[in-house]
C-alpha cells in the first residue's frame, strides 16, 4: 500500500462516510457551475449574434456618374481596397446594370418606380466588407484619400451614426457580461470554500489526532484536496452535461420562436465549455479544501 | 531525556499555566505528575510535544531545543513521542488495527513488515482479538489499550500519558498500568500525569506535584499526597 493509493483510499472513504455534506458540497458546486454554465453560453451567443450585426457595417464606395469614370480607374481602385489585407475581407464591384437589377429584384412588387425610367440613373459602387468592423471610419477615411479631389470618387458612407451607436452597445453589453461572470466566479467560490469548510471543521478531532502522531501538514492536506478536486469535478461534469443539453435545446426553441433573430447554432464551444468548466471545478474544489484546512493546521 | 530550565507559559490575560518550572527527567525514568486540577499538569505535556510553546525559559527534549525546533520539523518530534490521553484520541472511523497502523503510515511506512509490527503491537496489549472492531465496539479499557498501542508502535523513546485512568474503573486502571510498566521496562521514559491516588502509592515511583503552576514536591519514590 504506497502513500499515494493510501491518500486516495482517506479520500474516498472519507466521502462516503460523510455523505450528507458530500451531497450537500456536490450539490451546491452543481448549481454554481451550471448558473456559471448559462452564462457562458448566454455570452457565446450574443456576442455571435453582436458580430453578425457588425459584419453587416459595410462601406459603400460611390463613383462619379456624369461621366462614369472608365473601367480601367475603377478597376484600378478596387485592386488598391483589395490589396489592404489587413483591415478589408473583401471589395464587390457592383456595376450601375447590377445595382438597377437589384433594385428591380427589391421593389418587384412596384414596377410602376422604373416606368418612367429613360436612363440608369445609379452610380457604379464597390462594397467593401471589413475584417474588423471597428475599424469602418479608419478605412474609409483611406479610401477618401485614394481620390483627394474627388475625380472618380462621389461619396464614402457607411451610415456613420448608426455604426457608433452599434459600437457602443455591444461593446456596453460585452462588459457588462465579463463583469458578471466574474462576479459569479467569486460567489460560487465563497459558496464552495464554505460548504468545505463546514465539512472539515466537522472533522476537527480528525485533523487533530492525526497532527498528534505526526503527520505533516501535507500528508493531513492530500486526502481533503482529493476529496475537494474530486467533488468539484463530479460536481462540473454533471453542470457541464446540463449545460450543453439546456443550450441545444433551448437555441432550437429560440429560433423557433424568434426567427428575425437569427440566433446562431454553433456559437458554443462545447468542447472549450466543458474544458472552461471542469477547470472551474477542480480549482474550486482545491481552493476550497485549502482555505478550510488552513485555520486547523496552525499549532 | 527532557529538561525544563525556568519554564513560565502566562495564559492571556493573566492565567498563570507554569511559573518558573525547572525540572530534569532522565531516560528511562517513570514519573507520575500529580496535583489538582489547573496545577499545570497539562500545560507541561503540552509544552512537551510543543502544542504551546513558553513564555520564557526553555524546553528541550531528547537534548533537542524546542524553542529553536522549525514549524516544519514538529510532526517529525512528535512522532518520537507517544500519547495516550483520556479521552483515547482514536479516529473512530478506523479499526483497532487501522487506528495503531496510522502512527507508522504517518511516518511513510506502509510495508507488510509495518502491518506485522501494528499486529504485534495489538497481540502485546492484548487485543488481538478485536482488531477489526471499530473504537464505538471496545470497551473503554480496550480503547485506550488501542491507544497506548499507537503511541508505543514507533517505540519511541517518550512516553506521555495524560490522565490515561481518568475514566475507566480501578481493575481496568490497573490493567492500564501494568502496560505502561511494561513499556517503561523496555527503556522508554514515562511520564504520567493523574489524579489516580491509589495507583501513585502504589506503584512508589518519581512524583512531581505541581500546585498553582509551580513545583511543589519533587520526590524521588513519592506517593500521591505527603507521607
Amino acid at each position: 500500500m504506497g502513500k499515494i493509493s493510501f491518500f486516495f483510499k482517506e479520500a474516498f472513504g472519507s466521502l462516503r462516510r460523510n455523505y450528507f455534506m458530500t451531497i450537500a458540497a456536490l450539490v451546491t458546486v452543481f448549481l454554481s457551475i451550471v448558473v456559471l454554465g448559462l452564462v457562458l453560453v448566454f455570452v457565446f451567443t450574443t456576442n455571435e449574434l453582436l458580430g453578425d450585426v457588425e459584419k453587416k457595417v459595410q462601406i459603400n464606395v460611390f463613383f462619379k456618374t456624369d461621366p462614369d469614370p472608365t473601367p480601367d480607374q475603377m478597376t484600378a481602385l478596387e485592386t488598391e481596397i483589395g490589396s489592404w489585407t489587413d483591415q478589408v475581407e473583401s471589395v464587390t464591384f457592383i456595376s450601375k446594370e447590377e445595382g438597377l437589377e437589384e433594385m428591380r429584384e427589391t421593389y418587384k412588387d412596384r414596377p410602376e418606380i422604373f416606368e418612367n425610367l429613360t436612363r440608369n440613373p445609379l452610380p457604379n459602387k464597390l462594397v467593401v466588407a471589413l475584417v474588423d468592423p471597428l475599424l469602418v471610419d479608419a478605412v474609409a477615411d483611406l479610401i477618401r484619400q485614394q481620390d483627394p479631389e474627388l475625380k472618380v470618387l462621389d461619396e464614402v458612407n457607411f451610415g456613420e451614426d448608426t455604426a457608433e451607436k452599434l459600437f457602443t452597445i455591444t461593446g456596453q453589453m460585452r462588459n457588462v457580461m465579463v463583469g458578471f461572470i466574474a462576479l459569479l466566479g467569486i460567489v460560487a467560490i465563497l459558496l464552495i470554500s464554505n460548504t468545505i469548510r463546514l465539512s472539515i471543521f466537522a472533522r476537527k478531532r480528525e485533523v487533530e489526532i492525526m497532527k498528534l502522531v505526526g503527520a505533516t501538514n501535507w500528508f493531513i492536506r492530500w486526502p481533503f484536496v482529493i476529496e475537494g478536486v474530486t467533488v468539484g469535478l463530479v460536481g462540473a461534469a454533471a453542470a457541464a452535461a446540463t449545460v450543453l443539453v439546456v443550450n441545444s435545446y433551448s437555441v432550437g426553441k429560440l429560433r423557433d420562436l424568434m426567427p428575425f433573430l437569427e440566433i446562431p447554432l454553433g456559437a458554443v464551444p462545447s468542447t472549450l465549455v466543458i474544458l472552461v468548466l471542469l477547470g472551474v471545478g477542480v480549482f474550486i474544489g482545491a481552493l476550497g479544501s485549502a482555505i478550510g484546512l488552513r485555520r486547523l493546521l496552525k499549532v | 531525556m527532557i529538561r525544563f530550565e525556568e519554564v513560565t507559559k502566562i495564559y492571556p490575560p493573566s492565567t498563570v499555566g507554569l511559573e518558573k518550572v525547572s525540572l530534569h527527567i532522565e531516560k528511562g525514568e517513570f514519573v507520575f505528575l500529580v496535583g489538582p486540577s489547573g496545577s499545570g499538569k497539562s500545560t507541561f505535556i503540552r509544552l512537551l510535544i510543543r502544542e504551546l510553546e513558553p513564555d520564557r525559559g526553555r524546553v528541550s527534549v531528547g537534548g533537542r531545543d524546542l524553542s529553536t525546533l522549525r514549524r516544519w520539523k514538529v510532526p517529525y518530534l512528535r512522532r518520537n513521542i507517544g500519547c495516550v490521553f483520556q479521552d483515547f484520541k482514536l479516529l473512530p472511523n478506523k479499526t483497532a488495527f487501522e487506528n495503531v497502523m496510522y502512527a507508522l503510515v504517518v511516518t511513510g511506512n506502509a510495508s507488510s513488515t509495518s502491518k506485522k509490527k501494528a499486529s504485534e503491537m495489538l497481540s502485546l496489549v492484548g487485543l488481538a482479538q478485536k482488531a477489526k472492531n471499530y473504537p464505538n465496539q471496545l470497551s473503554g479499557g480496550e480503547q485506550q489499550r488501542v491507544s497506548i498501542a499507537r503511541a508505543f508502535v514507533n517505540h519511541p523513546p517518550l512516553l506521555i500519558a495524560d490522565e490515561p485512568t481518568g475514566n475507566l474503573d480501578p481493575e481496568t486502571s490497573l490493567g492500564i498500568m501494568q502496560l505502561l510498566y511494561r513499556i517503561n521496562k523496555t527503556g522508554t521514559t514515562v511520564v504520567m500525569a493523574t489524579h489516580d491516588r491509589e495507583m501513585v502509592d502504589r506503584m512508589r515511583r518519581r512524583v512531581v506535584q505541581l500546585e498553582g503552576g509551580k513545583v511543589i514536591r519533587d520526590q524521588k519514590r513519592g506517593g500521591y499526597g505527603e507521607d
